[in-house]
């Protein structure tokens, strides 16, 4: 599976935390997203990395963005997670490790929750990645000013009036 | 088109879905409906999304707020905002669309549960914090389920469409 920038992230459908069958071609839909896979809860390096997210989120809220986290967590978990956080996006839930295998993310260091790999992906609105981000090592997660920037490079390549309209 | 019109009528001759409500005690509250067309129907009607309608949608627990007469506030007004934000941290509901008769205002919003604790959420709903709300039973044939947006983003997608549309045009 490649998942380097300018190859197309798979749409996936997998049950989000209301346990809701998703597509992820619904709900990234006509804008940029952020779609991040993440071990599980349990991880401090998750933990600091959703408190970033979390701190970006009245940002995303008013740019027309989407974020998706995806792990092996199953619903109830992740929607405790979410609500624990007080995440506002939608996490897809992959208890039977089918779209983990698809992608090829499984963490190989860790055999006792066979978790996804921490990876971070800017998306178009086609799901074309923009930028992709091994998150392996924390600090080969994005900052939130490398995230804008990359939203703020994929809404001026997709924004027809981007330029702002003026007399 | 992305929206249809909606009102609390008594008699929905005319409309294209329409479904009776009910006080939680049992008694008639009048009928919701809905017509799905570019022409104001009538005086009250206001326009909601049109994804959460569906004729084969079940009997539910709804709320069903609505300001009272002569008073409407901005959709960018801070209550609405944190209410929209409440509504996307919350489990979803099955429907949820914002009313609204202009570019700018929001004028009300239904939400539609079903489940065993269906109107216990219903009378949570985060916009019954800004304008009254009533919590009814919605017979069947009038409000579907329509999955939440992703998040986190609380916009509107034009000025037209009631929230939470998720999509321009």
């Amino acid at each position: 599976m490649d998942l380097s920038p300018g190859s197309a992230f798979p749409d996936l459908t997998l049950p989000d935390h209301a346990s809701n069958e998703r597509r992820l071609s619904d709900l990234v839909a006509g804008d940029p997203a952020v779609m991040h896979c993440y071990r599980g809860w349990w991880c401090p390096k998750e933990q600091a990395f959703f408190r970033r997210l979390v701190a970006l989120q009245d940002a995303l809220e008013v740019s027309y963005v989407r974020v998706v986290s995806l792990s092996v967590d199953p619903p109830p978990v992740a929607a405790a997670f979410r609500a624990g956080l007080g995440a506002r996006w939608t996490f897809l839930c992959d208890p039977d490790r089918t779209a983990l295998e698809l992608l090829r993310l499984r963490e190989t260091t860790d055999t006792v929750y066979n978790p996804y790999v921490p990876a971070v992906f800017t998306l178009f609105p086609d799901r074309t990645i923009h930028a992709a981000y091994d998150g392996y090592w924390f600090v080969g997660r994005p900052t939130a000013g490398e995230l804008l920037g990359d939203l703020r490079a994929i809404q001026r390549a997709i924004r027809p009036d981007w330029p702002a309209p003026t007399p | 088109m992305t929206w249809a019109w909606f009102a609390l009528v008594e008699d929905a001759e005319g409309a294209d879905l329409a479904a009776t409500m009910c006080e939680l005690d049992g008694t008639p509250a009048g009928v919701l409906a809905a017509w799905r067309r570019r022409a104001k129907p009538l005086r009250g009607a206001r326009r909601i999304h049109d994804s959460v309608l569906d004729p084969d949608g079940a009997a539910a627990f709804v709320s069903l707020v609505l300001p009272p007469p002569g008073v409407r506030l901005p959709f960018d007004d801070l209550a609405v905002q944190q209410a929209r934000r409440a509504v996307l941290l919350d489990r979803p509901a099955d429907a949820v669309s914002t009313l609204l008769t202009d570019a700018s205002h929001f004028e009300g919003s239904v939400s539609a549960f079903r489940g065993a604790d269906a109107a216990a959420r219903a009378a949570r709903d985060p916009f019954a914090r800004v304008f009254p709300a009533r919590v009814l039973t919605l017979a069947a044939g009038l409000i579907g389920r329509a999955p939440a947006p992703a998040g986190p983003t609380i916009e509107r997608y034009g000025s037209s469409q009631p929230w939470p549309g998720d999509r321009f045009g």
